[in-house]
Parts: C-alpha cells; structure tokens; sequence
C-alpha cells in the first residue's frame, strides 16, 4: 500500500486509542477558516509565511494551506450539536504550498493535525501525547522529545518539536539525532472564541506535522516527489 | 537579521560567551539560527518579535534575560521628557492623515559629510552593510542598533520660508519621485509620501526610501533628520506594490512603537554630532496621538494550568524582572507592564509563554492526557476509504497517489509558481491512464504480470444532470488495470457493510523497515531456457544463474517449468540493470553468453 496511506492508519489507530476522533475538511477552503479564524488577520506579515494558491476567479478562496482550518470547522460542528469540550482530533489530509519542488519541497504533501480541547489541557500534556505517539510509531523505541520557542499565531505559546531516538533499538540512521518534527502549541484563545469555544473554561494543545517528512524519515526515503510519482518501484516496497 | 556579538558586547559589561553559545542560548530560549559565521550570528526573527528584535538591542535584551547577565542601558535611553526638549520653529510638520502616528524632525547645521570612522565602518561591514558617508551610516547605525529607520535630508534642497514645511500625505495619483538610486517610482493615492510644502515636491515614500533630489552628498551641511512612525499595513502595502522592499520597510511592516521615533531620533543626533559635527537647532515633534502605556495581568494559577508546571510566584517574576518588564503581584494575580516596544505583550498567554521559554520548555514536565470520557466518532469518508483500500489491496492492486493539478478542469488555482498544470482535476482518470502506461513497461522489472492500480483521491468534477455531479469537492475511487482499462466511482457511491465500531482502528499497516533506493536507469530483459535431468535441485540452477550474472540482474523469476518423460523444462527471465549506467545489449550478452556455458557445463541442454 502507499507508504502515507500505511502512514495514516498506523497514526489514526494510535490516537484512536488516546480518544482521537479523525476529522476532515474540505481541500479548497476560504481564507475565513485557512488563515482569519486561526488568528492570521489579512495584511499580516504571517501571512506571508505560507506560499499560498489562490483559486481563480474564485476570490476568498485558497488551496488549504495547512490541515489547521479543521480546528475550527470541528469545533463550530460540535458547539452547533450542543457537544462542549473534552475534544480530541486528528486531522491527516492533503495541504498545499506555493513552490518549486525539489527532492525536499512538494506542492502537494501530506500533513497530521492534532487538536485537544478541555478543562484541563497543558502544554506538559503535548509532551506526553507526542511522546507516546512517535514511542509507538518507531515500535517502543526510546523517544525524546524536546519543544524550542516558536511563532504560529495560531498557538500562544507556540513551539518547534523536535524528536530523538535513542538507545540500540533506533534505526541506525536516526540514532540519537534531534530531528526536527513539527510545530505545536497551546490553541490561541482567539481561535477558541472564533470557534464559539469559550477560552476562560476551556484551553487546548495543536500540532502540525508533515507526513510526507515523517514517511521519509521513518522509510529513509531520499525524494518526496515519489509519493505522488504513481511509481511502482516505489509505492511496491511498502 | 544579522547580528555581530561585537555590536552585542556594546549592552554589556561582562564579556559575552562564544557566538556558538549566544547561537544555543537563543535557539532554545527565543529564536531559530539560521547559521553562525565567525561571530556574526543569522537571527530568523518570528513576525511576533518583528516590533522589538529586529535589531541588535532586541537581541541583547533577550540574552540578557536568557543568560541572566546585567544589561547596561545606553545613554540614549534617559528619560523621553528631556530627550527632544529642545524644540525649533526653523521646522513645520503637518500630518494629514492617521496612518503617520508620528513625525519628528531633528535640524542640525553645520555638518561636514565625509567617511565613517573606523568603528563604524567594521560594524556595519560585519553585517554585510556598505559604508556610504558619516551622515548616512550614522542613520544605518541607529536601524541596526534600535531598530527606528531614520533618514537624513539636505536642508540646503528643501525649499524655506520662514522655516521649512515638510507635510506627511497620501500622495497624488500619478505624482512620482526618483529614489537615491535613480529609479523613478509613480504612486498611488494609497501610499503615504513625505513632501517639502513649499516646493510641493516628494521626498521620500514613507517608511520606505528616500529621494534623490533631496540627498545628502559631500556639500550637504545643514540636514534634517527624520524619525517617524508609519502604519505597518499601508508601507507594507505600498513597498508590496511598488517592489521595493528596504530595511526601513521590513521594520515598519512589522509594526513599530511611536515611542522609539523619540529614541531613534536622540541615538541619530548623538552620533551624528559626534562623527560629522554640526549644531542642534532643535526639534519639531508632531505626535498627535501619544501611545498609551499597557499592563497584561497573568495568575500564577493560569501560568502553571496552561503549561503543566508548578512554578512559585517568585519563579514568575524573576522571569519578568529578567525581561525589564515592570510588574506588580497581588493575590496570586501579576500585573506587567512590558517595555513600550514589546508590542507583542497583550493578553495574559503572551506573559506565560514568556515565562516558559525563558525557564526553558525543558522544565514543562511530561504529563499524560486524562482518560478520554467518550468513545471516538467514526468518520465516515475515512472508514469507506479504509475498507475499498483493503479491499482492493487484497485483491492485488497497488494503490498510487497521483497529482491533483491537471492540464484541463472548471477549476484552476491563479498564480501557480512555474504556471504548469494549473487546473485541478476533475476525475481521477487521466492520472491513473498515465500511471498506468507508466508501469506497464516495468512489468518485468517489477516482477508482475500485470499492472493493477488504484487511487483514493479529491476530484472536483463538472456539475451536470447526466453524471449526478453537483459541482461540489468529492472524493473518488479509480481502478486502472491492463485488463478492466480504467474506471472512477464516488466513495460515497460505493456499497459497503455496515460500520462495527469505529471498523478501521486495527487493519495492517507496512512492515517495510527500509525503503530500498531504485535504479533510475533503463533495464535489459533476457530470456533464458533449459532442460535439466530429473531430480536436479532447481535451487542450484537458479543460484549458478545468479552467480555468472552478477549484481546487474536485479530481478528472476521461473516463468515456465514442465517434466516431460525424465527430464524438466525450466525457462527464467531475467531482468539486468546497473545503478549508475545505461546498460549495453552486449553486456547483457555477455553476461548470457556467460551463464549458457556455465549451464551447458554442467550438462544442461539451453533450448
């Protein structure tokens, strides 16, 4: 099977366990959900962080360019069901970059998004649920994990995750190496509220991680073009 | 940004550490290092900090903080009263509209323009600025030390009256100015442009460049000095538009506090004075609106429910006095006022995540999410594609991903770099035919006899009557085989069983450990066929093969095999390829030739 798809399953069934629902969006998306409701106000220089496809002649409209704007979709879907927080989501999906590719860079790429809402979430909770993740994904290596100060305005604190494998069970290529995985932080009370989510009960963890790298580190594969190459020498290996 | 330790070590009286340990200290406290060359350091400053670290002060404050070594203030931080006190009617400003919070104009006479000193040279040098004159470096100097973008005009062009009347406005449709480096930029009426009154002539773009006609040049010796604040959105708008990025711009755009004009301004004249001379007319400061101090308020509760710890008052607050923020506790509640250029201090999270770097995120301890009170939802459009997929994968087709953007659609994204494929596809028929036709030519080389394929994929088909398609995003399922040709359902179409629980939490995944690198080169296929004596292993036949064939055959397999009276037909095929080479036919010939003999050797009739 494709080595993101296998990727995906294996993701899905470890949050599953941690009471992740999986959740979806739409892959043309409005710049409301992809860049307002996640705190990104219009003439902002964060903005310019994210190469963004515009769609023609439909003005407002963007190809996502993170799996983030579920955050809000999810959470606007439960308040209108009379569903309040404890949330917990995953979102693998497709997103999209505006820039050249090459061996690193892909247009198109996959990316997991995390949410967890509720009375009682810390960032000392993102450790433990990312440790736990990538713990089981390498198969009970030993993982560390540790968080570098960052800015998403979307996340407030905002944080780079980095990941290490240590001890002779780690794939020797990995070994001991801090890999940088992800950004994450703890939900902007802004995107909280703009998702009808009150922010003086309720706090929240997300992260962002890119699946494509994720594959290719877990894999060793050398050119992320290959994942959307239709190549059988390739995709038959997994 | 760059940033040289040496300018550092001007905040600080005790020696600072290697640049390696200020590029650590910063990577795990505040910000990203983009490399480290000698003791210049690449600072990748987060839009957030984009107020107050764009500049070699910002970054002295967080190293004091992270470091926790004595910050020595500089001159030009006395108090604002007395910094601009000496005020000149030999200047008017007027601002006409609320995107210029603030304008002050500095007049010194008497200057004499000539080469930076040595120190100022090297220090703009190691950030890879160019040195121009005295005047113009001393501005430069201010930018990279503070953070103000100030600029120097020649009072001896600018038209006078009684005094000199420079006017802030939205500038004229049609109305154009040459810059320094005499290229001719026209306006819009959205841009903000500095004008000498009298002359109703444009002088600078504002926040952005200056203009050529008002120069300063080794005649100069009366100059204004301007130090303003500019709205971030309108001079990041106009340097959009115009193409004309600058330091200047980069800072304004980030948005920057009115109170740092007054700074900005003190710092330029110092230098200014002390490097090229000249007397201190005075100042006009036009500053309708002054800013207003703010205070953010955190409890030591909120800090430690929202990063896991358990951190004392007094934990807290040391992290505050660290930074320079002001601050007042009562009943567990801190009050804080932050420095008037940390603009970025506004809601309580703000104040926490100031703590949590600087404590360092190593101290936010591992904690275990609480046991989750429900069940997981199934999601449907996942569960459908999980099922299809083992389905189909069972059934021996190899699943592909293909690209969404496509040469023909209803739908394109607009500004696609390269301008390749920009419409986004409305079936997944195309890619698969393309996939197909791909692999069918590595059938050997995959060892498959057949090519099978399938994709579950986003189309964004045409609305029509006919196919039922209402126009909106889908997802699909396409089956590509030699045999069946290619075909495309909607997920949702597809009859399934019935979900049992959430249904698709334990299915297998990849046991791949490593992916193996392939040959990007073309592969040679040779067929080979012989007649063993009964009761020979077979192994044996394969393994001389492989041996006399050597590490070009990357794939066999037994094609063909039948017994007739006492004696056994085997035919392989062979498929030969080298990682770095188009491989001849006549290496592959020889490799043949190669393997015959040693079979015929043996006694083995090659058919």
């Amino acid at each position: 099977m494709h080595p993101i798809s296998s990727l995906i399953r294996e993701a899905n069934s470890i949050f599953y366990n941690m009471g992740f629902t999986f959740a979806e969006g739409p892959l043309i998306e409005s710049e409301w959900y992809n860049f307002d409701t996640l705190n990104v106000p219009k003439d902002h220089p964060a903005r310019d962080m994210q190469d963004t496809f515009y769609i023609k002649d439909e003005p407002g409209y963007v190809l996502r360019t993170h799996t983030s704007p579920v955050q809000v979709r999810y959470m606007e879907g439960e308040v209108k069901k009379g569903n309040t927080p404890p949330y917990r989501v995953i979102v693998p999906g497709k997103v999209f970059r505006n820039e050249a590719t090459d061996m690193t860079h892909e247009a198109e790429f996959y990316q997991i998004e995390g949410l967890v809402v509720g009375g009682d979430v810390t960032l000392a909770n993102l450790k433990a649920t990312l440790t736990r993740f990538f713990k089981e994904l390498f198969k009970n290596a030993n993982v560390e994990i540790r968080f570098r100060p960052s800015f998403f305005p979307f996340t407030e604190p905002s944080v780079e995750v980095d990941m290490r494998i240590v001890g002779d069970s780690a794939p020797e290529k990995l070994r001991d190496k801090w890999i940088e995985m992800m950004g994450a932080g703890m939900v902007h009370p802004n995107v909280l509220k703009n998702a009808g989510v009150d922010p003086k009960k309720y706090r929240g963890f997300a992260f962002g991680m890119g699946l494509d790298r994720l594959a290719m580190l877990r894999w060793g594969i050398d050119d992320i073009r290959l994942m959307h190459s239709a190549d059988l020498r390739f995709i038959n290996q997994f | 940004m760059k940033i040289s330790r040496d300018w550092l070590q001007t905040y600080f009286e005790e020696e600072l550490p290697d640049a390696s340990v200020l590029a650590e200290a910063l990577t795990f406290h505040v910000f990203e290092i983009e490399s480290v060359e000698g003791d210049v350091l690449d600072v990748k400053v987060t839009p957030n900090r984009g107020h107050d670290c764009l500049c070699h002060y910002g970054i002295a404050k967080e190293l004091s903080a992270i470091l926790n070594i004595p910050f020595v203030p500089k001159k030009h931080e006395r108090s604002v009263d007395d910094m601009l006190a000496k005020k000149t009617d030999t200047i008017s400003v007027t601002i006409d509209n609320s995107l210029c919070r603030r304008y002050i104009a500095g007049h010194l006479r008497g200057v004499k323009i000539g080469p930076s000193p040595e120190w100022l040279r090297k220090r703009l040098e190691a950030i890879g600025q160019k040195s121009i004159n005295n005047v113009v470096d001393a501005t430069n100097y201010v930018m990279f030390d503070i953070g103000q973008p100030l600029h120097a005009f020649d009072a001896g062009k600018l038209k006078k009256q009684e005094a000199y009347a420079i006017s802030i406005r939205m500038a004229r449709k049609g109305e154009s100015m040459i810059t320094l480096e005499d290229k001719e930029y026209a306006f819009s009426d959205a841009m903000m442009v500095i004008t000498d009154a009298h002359a109703d002539a444009t002088i600078g773009i504002a926040g952005i460049k200056g203009g050529k006609t008002s120069g300063v040049d080794e005649k100069t010796k009366d100059i204004i000095l301007e130090a303003a604040n500019f709205d971030g959105i309108s001079v990041r708008r106009a340097a959009q538009a115009l193409k004309l990025r600058t330091d200047a711009s980069e800072r304004f755009q980030q948005v920057l506090s009115s109170n740092l004009a007054g700074y900005g301004m003190r710092a330029g004249i110092e230098i200014i004075q002390e490097i090229a001379g000249g007397e201190l007319v005075g100042f006009a400061d036009e500053y309708p609106e002054p800013e207003e101090e703010r205070s953010v308020s955190v409890s030591i509760a909120q800090v430690n429910q929202t990063l896991g710890t358990s951190l004392s008052e007094s934990d807290i607050t040391r992290v505050f006095a660290r930074l320079g923020f002001l601050y007042e506790t009562r009943d567990g509640k801190i009050s804080v006022q932050a420095p008037f250029e940390r603009l970025d201090i506004v809601i309580p999270e703000d104040l926490i995540e100031e703590v949590g770097r600087i404590i360092g995120y190593d101290k936010v301890p591992s904690i275990e999410l609480s046991v989750f009170p429900h069940k997981p939802e199934t999601n449907k459009n996942f569960y459908r594609s999980e099922r299809v997929r083992e389905d189909l994968v069972s059934k021996g087709y190899d699943e592909v991903y293909t690209s969404v953007f496509a040469d023909s659609g209803r739908r394109a994204v607009a500004n696609k770099v390269g301008g390749e494929h920009p419409y986004l596809r409305e079936s997944l028929v195309l890619g698969l035919e393309e996939a197909l036709k791909k692999n069918i030519h590595r059938k050997d080389l995959l060892g498959i006899s057949e090519v099978r394929i399938f994709e579950i994929g986003t189309i964004w088909p045409t609305p029509s009557r006919k196919s039922g398609h209402d126009g909106k995003e889908e997802i699909a399922v396409g089956i590509a085989s030699e045999k069946e040709g290619v075909s495309e359902q909607l997920l949702k179409d597809m009859a399934l069983t019935t979900l049992q629980g959430a249904g698709y939490e334990n299915l297998p995944v990849s046991a791949t450990e490593r992916y193996q690198h392939f040959s990007k080169y073309p592969f040679i296929v040779r067929d080979i066929a012989m007649w063993i004596p009964g009761g020979t292993d077979e192994n044996e036949v394969l393994n001389l093969i492989r041996k006399e064939a050597g590490k070009l055959l990357v794939r066999e397999h037994l094609f063909d095999r039948f017994e007739r009276e006492s004696r056994v037909s085997l035919a392989f095929r062979l498929v030969f390829q080298s990682f770095d080479r188009t491989l001849t036919d006549e290496e592959a010939n020889q490799r043949m030739r190669n393997i015959h003999s040693v079979l015929e050797s043996k006694g083995f009739e090659i058919r």
